[in-house]
């Protein structure tokens, strides 16, 4: 463990620019997003999650997949250019879990060129949560608010200073480039991270018991809960584009010339109809199918397919984005209590 | 850089048949010999269509992989891409990627009397194993192909199903929901009204249903009604889907993606899986 001085947070950050796009929490026109660091206006914010996941470093909204170009019957097939190195401080810790959750899904079986292409060129440098964020239920998921992996490089708020757990081999490389700027962590200050978790725990109100949801939600099938809680719901897809485990995308080609096209890839919603919408028919036509469809993809489907994967990482953001007020961890608490 | 799991392959064209009102067959080739050579698949797998400047869409091979250096998919023309791949002639160049998906069990159903159920173009994905079960006639005992239309001119592969028919132990049975122009001199019915008028070894029988969502749904209660148990029946599940490749999402049924871990199921898996056919 490694100690770094609070002060010295914009040199480290100075030091990783280069070759790499450095991005850090920022708080621009009231909205908590990253964005890139600028040593001129290091306003780095540390409290609170970003309004919407980093998901988009390594599955963008809308991505490139290829340019074609005819010319009689020669086709040429070009895809897109490498991505950028980049380097992210102050994931918090159900972001990282996104992130691992993507990876599983993403790079086992097939895996997808486009997303381990960003991946590995992504370095993940976190920063715990000394408190809840609003709406989030991490602890009871286990994936915060203090992270245990996934990540590079983990920092502590401990005040004055940062308490930096090394995670990789790479995240090490970035200490010992700046060597000059960190000191050897004391007991003490592990001591102080220590506290700093349990006081963290206490500060949660939502909870979700994922295990016992998961076994039950099978005999809620039917449960006329699925249409009760998505009743308010106006189809804008907002607690898919804020999910860091989202993954589903539409793949669309549009033509930019007599000659040419392009393919995109980019986000799709499974709360939309027309996401399942075929030629004859659409095998999910109320939002009560869509909306258990969701449930059920995130606690059930995805641990079970992926050997433990967490579909939810207790972020919270679905709840605190959704203009109809819906609350997936009030469905999971029918679940569990009835 | 590896091999990117999305990119289209080119194919040339190289022949089309006017199948059935709305429905052509195109034969389609490799253009790297190499890749041509070595493509192999599965009856009851798929691929994915590239026409370039509109966009990709899954499509069934009803090719067998017995006939080796081309590959066969028949399409009716009912959306963008595949309204734009009836525009293309013999020559031009498409894209193709796959095949994807489980295809039908094979080695699993020897010894078995077989009894297909096709409904329209649903005969397309069953044809490619008709003709792989015919190729290893041996191996396989009764095989009956009962296979209906909504009318006469969208009845596909009638100059196949005339030789299936002439082939020993084996039986094809046709029928067409109406009759329009009265050119029609066989049965008229659904497709399910064909089972009252053939002779099943119950135990020994394997259905192979494919067709439309509703023709499946009510052959299979057919089924059911005459004693088939879930895991005789063996059908196939239609989703909207994007990638092929299990990442995409649109076609998630429970734990499963019907793009890899199906298209093909026992009726006994759809029910384990909750969701309508």
């Amino acid at each position: 463990m490694k100690i770094l001085a609070k002060t010295k947070l914009v040199d480290f950050l100075k030091s990783l620019q280069g070759d790499s796009e450095v991005l850090v929490p920022l708080k621009r026109n009231g909205d908590l997003l990253f964005g890139t660091f600028d040593p001129e206006q290091p306003d780095i914010e540390l409290k609170g999650k970003t309004a919407i996941p980093p998901k988009e470093y390594v599955f963008p909204q809308r991505e490139k997949l290829f340019t074609f170009e005819t010319n009689g019957n020669k086709v040429d097939i070009r895809d897109q250019a490498s991505p950028p190195k980049r380097i992210i401080w102050g994931i918090r810790p159900c972001d990282l879990q996104g992130i691992k959750t993507l990876d599983t899904i993403y790079l086992s079986g097939y895996s997808d060129n486009y997303y381990q292409a960003r991946r590995q060129n992504l370095i993940l440098l976190g920063l715990n949560c000394n408190e809840c964020c609003d709406a989030g239920f991490c602890h009871s998921l286990q994936t915060g608010p203090f992270a245990k992996d996934g990540f590079d490089l983990m920092f502590t708020d401990l005040g004055d200073k940062f308490l930096v757990a090394i995670g990789t081999e790479a995240g090490k490389a970035l200490i010992d480039k700046s060597r000059g700027l960190f000191t050897e962590a004391m007991a003490s200050d592990e001591r102080k991270a220590d506290e700093l978790e349990r006081s963290s725990w206490a500060t949660f109100e939502r909870r979700v018991d994922a295990k016992v949801a998961k076994a039950r939600l099978p005999k809620f099938w039917n449960d006329a809960c699925w249409a009760k809680d998505s009743a308010s719901c106006i189809l804008c897809g907002g607690c898919n584009w804020v999910c860091p485990t989202c993954h589903c995308f539409n793949v669309e080609d549009t033509a930019t010339g007599a000659r040419t096209s392009v393919r995109i890839k980019y986000w799709d919603s499974c709360q939309f109809g027309g996401f399942t919408q075929m030629a004859a028919e659409n095998t999910r036509q109320t939002q009560a199918e869509r909306y258990r469809q969701r449930v059920f993809h995130k606690m059930s489907y995805t641990p079970d397919k992926y050997d433990g994967a967490l579909g939810c990482t207790g972020c919270g953001r679905c709840i605190e984005v959704c203009p109809g007020e819906i609350d997936f961890t009030v469905t999971l608490g029918r679940i569990t209590q009835k | 850089m590896k091999e990117n799991i999305y990119e289209p392959r080119l194919v040339t064209i190289k022949n089309i048949r006017d199948e059935a009102e709305g429905i052509k067959t195109f034969t389609l080739t490799f253009n790297d010999p190499a890749l041509n050579a070595a493509f192999d698949y599965r009856p009851g797998q798929f691929g994915e269509v590239t026409i370039f400047g509109v966009g990709e869409a899954p499509i069934s091979i009803t090719s067998s992989p017995v006939n080796k250096g081309y590959l066969e998919l028949t399409v009716a023309a009912v959306g963008d891409v595949t309204r734009a791949l009836h525009l293309k002639r013999v020559g031009d160049v498409i894209g193709f990627r796959g095949p994807y998906g489980n295809g039908f069990p094979f080695a699993e159903v020897y010894n078995k009397d077989i009894l297909f159920v096709a409904g329209g173009i649903g005969l397309a994905p069953l044809r490619s194993l008709i003709n792989q079960m015919f190729a290893e006639r041996d191996k396989f005992g009764k095989i009956c192909i009962l296979y209906g239309c909504r009318y006469p001119r969208l009845l596909c592969f009638t100059e196949e199903l005339g030789k299936w028919s002439d082939l020993s132990d084996s039986e094809v049975l046709l029928t067409c929901d109406t009759n329009p122009e009265s050119d029609w001199q066989g049965n008229i019915g659904v497709v399910g009204s064909l089972l009252p008028k053939i002779e099943v070894d119950l135990p020994n029988t394997v259905a192979f249903v494919c067709g439309p969502p509703v023709m499946i749904h009510f052959v299979i209660q057919d089924l059911l009604k005459m004693g088939f148990k879930g895991d005789q029946i063996i059908t196939t599940m239609e989703r909207r889907m994007e990638c092929g490749l299990g990442k995409c999402g649109h076609c998630n049924i429970g734990v499963k993606y019907v793009c890899q871990d199906g298209p093909v199921f026992s009726y006994q898996q759809l029910q384990e899986l909750g969701e309508k056919i």
